[in-house]
């Protein structure tokens, strides 16, 4: 039952990060999906602890998603200052892919 | 029960960094969603994956996340949410559910034995964590607001 309610949880996160990610205006929105989303993952995981023989390798899994998800998340704040300092601006309206305007 | 009271509250912190119009506070309640998804763990004596999630995660980037939304903050907050985005995702939501729990068994193996024993001897430590990261957002809070005076 607490398996089952944790997963819930965790779809119905990672879905709230989906649906703020699309809807946001601003690249600091954008972030906060994200690591919502990273949130979720994070939950999913829960239920491999509750396997003894997996224990070990969940604890290994979640190390590498904390460490991998950490700077990945590092890399867009990066990118963010970056693109903040060159446009003046964290509006998602302003970010160009190639020479044209998403 | 313990349990399914932190799920429903990390669900409502997550609706509320979606539907919060100041980037800033959602920011914090982005935060709290993920201390209690660390609680989780703590709760089922999970401690290593608690420690990690809550020292890295919420206490590195979830810090600097909230300083980016203080430093960006718009004065002019509006709400960043389209609408029509929520069909789809009920529908993956649906897709979600049913594959999961129509076509597998999962067992439920949480016990009630390990919760004892968790509050038992590291309820004084959890206290004190999360008074500490109370503490920590409510000195940004006070910051940001003395300086939009």
């Amino acid at each position: 039952m607490m398996v089952y309610v944790v997963i819930v949880t965790s779809i119905a996160i990672l879905l709230i990060g989906y649906i703020m990610a699309m809807s946001s205006k601003e690249l600091i929105r954008l972030l906060i999906s994200l690591e919502l989303m990273f949130g979720a993952v994070f939950l999913a995981l829960m239920p491999l602890f509750t396997v003894p023989n997996l224990t070990t390798s969940a604890f290994g899994i979640a190390v590498l998603t904390v460490f991998t998800s950490g700077g990945e998340l590092m890399i867009l704040i990066a990118a963010m200052v970056t693109f903040s300092k060159k446009f003046r601006s964290i509006s998602t309206d302003d970010i160009l892919v190639g020479g044209d305007r998403i | 029960m313990t349990l399914i009271a932190i799920c429903c509250f990390s669900v409502i912190m997550a609706f509320a960094t979606l539907f919060t119009k100041d980037t800033f506070y959602s920011a914090l309640y982005m935060s709290i969603t993920l201390i209690t998804i660390a609680g989780m763990y703590a709760l089922n004596n999970i401690q290593p994956v608690f420690v990690l999630i809550t020292f890295i995660f919420v206490g590195a980037i979830g810090a600097v996340t909230v300083a980016l939304a203080a430093m960006y903050r718009d004065p002019r907050p509006k709400l960043q949410i389209d609408f029509v985005w929520f069909i789809p995702a009920i529908i993956t939501f649906a897709v979600i559910f049913n594959s999961i729990f129509g076509f597998n068994n999962i067992p439920s193996a949480f016990t009630n034995s390990e919760i004892s024993v968790f509050v038992e001897e590291y309820v004084v430590f959890v206290l004190f964590f999360f008074s500490l990261a109370i503490l920590l957002m409510l000195a940004v809070v006070k910051f940001v607001r003395r300086e939009g005076v």
